[in-house]
């Protein structure tokens, strides 16, 4: 059976695909497909984030009665991120590799630093917490992450 | 519920950071040293100076950065929650600054009872370190191999002190020991067990995070840790029982564990995504060839006595090991930690209403690369000081010394941005807060 932690991690793992390529665009100098590939990203991730703060912690937070606990940590590092993609965008819109480069490489690890939590901590909480729900919660992540794995 | 809590807990910057700045002064000093000492330093790795400069080199920079950045990730990583940071980090890092000091002049025969001082200081400020990270890790279950790495590594930081505690007590006090082999073993705990353990743990997490490129296999993972800290508990027993046969074996399994991590590390970062290497990668990278070469080199010394029974190997050894290894790729994982630190604090600083500059407006690519072509220029000439001491001791002693002073001043330029930014969002917010209230 999927756990919660497999297909999220999964789907962390498909937006480091694509923050990848635009990476390898910028450096074979091809702006315009870089462009085009972040617009991919940051989709993947808000749907990812949409996931997570519509779904997922919503029903750990009724679980557990933790509110404020890991669950409001991400969300502040989830607007933490989607800053970073804004300025990354516009840096990129403005064709400013250097700036770009400076933010993707912040957004980067802290993107990835992000990751590391859910993936060893909360994602493991809410697959130990949410075992009986989880066969509602599956399906309903994934209509909001239409990219996700089937 | 421990975990919980330590979740969203990261420690102040003043942590970190007080370890961070004061590693590069050690290489400064000795960089000095080997200025003032001359081909002396590379008759022996028995020399009283070479003692000392590789002490504050291991001790000094070293374990002050792995301590520093340990304070730092423990809560992050493993969600294990030191208790009072800030203090801890306070006392540790004064400690260790001062049983480095110490251990350097006992060596040089510049302090009476220097030993005893160094050991004193040095078990104060490790031990305390080794309870406190203990406590925080105690309560955390080993769900992945950094966790458990970095319990394992911990235990050989303990073993590591009171090894060179015990020595100190064979120098001074004469207490019988055999004062070659229990060196030989302290080095494989405090370098090995300890150093490769450390490095190891947090590898699994950092390699894949900054270059992008697939896990460690599990399997590796899952039993290096183990693997490293038995085959030196293992060496303790053969050294105390005097069973030669059995430490050589020992020694062999604790040098090919080592050199399988820094093979399998460049495996990984042949398959990295990133697009283009930037100075953390090349560092990374030339430590684990730098790492292979010394595990070729004991290979040679112990299949070929000619080369074995000189003095100049274990020199090169400790060359590679320390300079092209542990300090290359400390100095890249810096790079990374410092502008990324100044950037979330900044950012967490800011409310969201002001905008932390990026990590590479922090410490932008170019000076980073100067500071990692003079470090790589300091390590050739280390090397090639072991062969030709007369010619390159001192200019490498000068090159060791500018390469620190460059890592000083790219880290001193990053607090030097979060301070001026720091300033600058308290006043917008002020600003703000003033605008709201009117």
């Amino acid at each position: 059976m999927t756990t919660i932690r497999d297909f999220m991690t999964d789907d962390h793992r498909r937006c480091d695909d694509v923050f990848a390529e635009v990476e390898q665009a910028m450096a074979d100098g091809d702006k315009a497909a870089a462009a085009a590939a972040f617009v991919r990203f940051q989709d993947d991730v808000l749907h990812h984030f949409a996931a997570e703060e519509g779904v997922l912690f919503p029903a750990f937070e009724r679980k557990t009665g933790m509110s404020m606990g890991p669950t409001q940590v991400m969300r502040s590092e989830h607007v933490q991120m989607r800053e970073l993609m804004r300025s990354a965008a516009a840096a990129l819109a403005a064709g400013d590799a250097d700036a770009y480069a400076g933010d993707a490489e912040t957004l980067l690890i802290m993107m990835q630093q992000h990751n590391m939590k859910e993936e060893n901590i909360l994602y493991p909480m809410c697959d130990q917490h949410l075992l009986y729900e989880s066969e509602s919660i599956l399906p309903a992540l994934r209509s909001e992450m239409p990219g996700a794995a089937a | 519920m421990q975990a919980l809590l330590a979740f969203e807990q990261a420690p102040p910057l003043a942590a970190p950071f007080r370890f961070f700045v004061t590693a590069p002064f050690f290489i400064m000093l000795a960089g000095v040293l080997l200025l003032f000492t001359g081909p002396q330093i590379f008759v022996s790795r028995w020399v009283p100076e070479t003692l000392a400069l590789t002490h504050l080199v291991v001790l000094g920079f070293m374990l002050q950065v792995m301590l520093g950045a340990a304070i730092q990730i423990l809560p992050v990583v493993a969600g294990a929650n030191l208790a009072h940071p800030l203090a801890v980090a306070r006392a540790v890092h004064v400690l260790l600054t001062a049983g480095a000091l110490a251990l350097a002049a006992a060596f040089l025969d510049l302090l009476p009872f220097g030993f005893w001082l160094a050991v004193l200081l040095l078990g104060a400020g490790i031990g305390l370190f080794v309870v406190a990270a203990g406590r925080a890790l105690a309560g955390v279950p080993a769900t992945g191999p950094t966790i458990g790495g970095l319990k394992l590594a911990l235990v050989a930081l303990a073993g590591a002190l009171v090894l060179g505690a015990t020595l100190a007590g064979g120098m001074t006090e004469r207490w019988a020991l055999p004062l070659i082999e229990t060196t030989n073993l302290h080095a494989s705990w405090g370098l090995g067990a300890w150093g490769v353990g450390l490095l190891s743990a947090v590898a699994y997490v950092v390699v894949p995070m900054f270059q992008m490129t697939p896990p460690y296999p599990r399997w590796f993972s899952r039993f290096f840790g183990g693997g490293l800290l038995l085959a030196a508990a293992l060496m303790a027993l053969a050294t105390f029982f005097d069973w030669p046969l059995f430490l050589g074996l020992l020694q062999a399994l604790l040098v090919w564990l080592c050199g399988t991590f820094c093979a399998a590390t460049l495996w990984l970062q042949a398959r990295s995504r990133r697009a283009r290497p930037d100075a953390t990668q090349r560092l990374w990278r030339t430590a684990m060839l730098c790492g292979l070469a010394a595990c070729a080199l004991w290979l040679l010394a112990a299949l070929v006595p000619a080369l074995g029974e000189r003095d100049e190997w274990p020199l090169l050894f400790g060359v590679l090991v320390l300079a092209g290894g542990f300090m290359s790729v400390i100095v890249g994982m810096l790079y990374k930690i410092v502008p990324f630190l100044v950037w979330l604090h900044l950012q967490n600083r800011g409310q969201g209403k002001v905008v932390a500059p990026n990590m590479k407006a922090v410490l932008a690519e170019a000076p980073m690369r100067r500071q990692m072509l003079a470090h790589f220029t300091a390590c050739a000439l280390l090397a090639g000081a072991v062969l030709w001491p007369d010619w390159l001791a001192r200019p490498a002693g000068l090159a060791l010394f500018v390469a620190a002073a460059l890592l000083a001043g790219n880290l001193f330029s990053s607090f030097g941005v979060y301070r001026r930014h720091a300033a600058l969002v308290d006043a917008r917010l002020a600003e703000l807060g003033r605008g709201g209230g009117a």
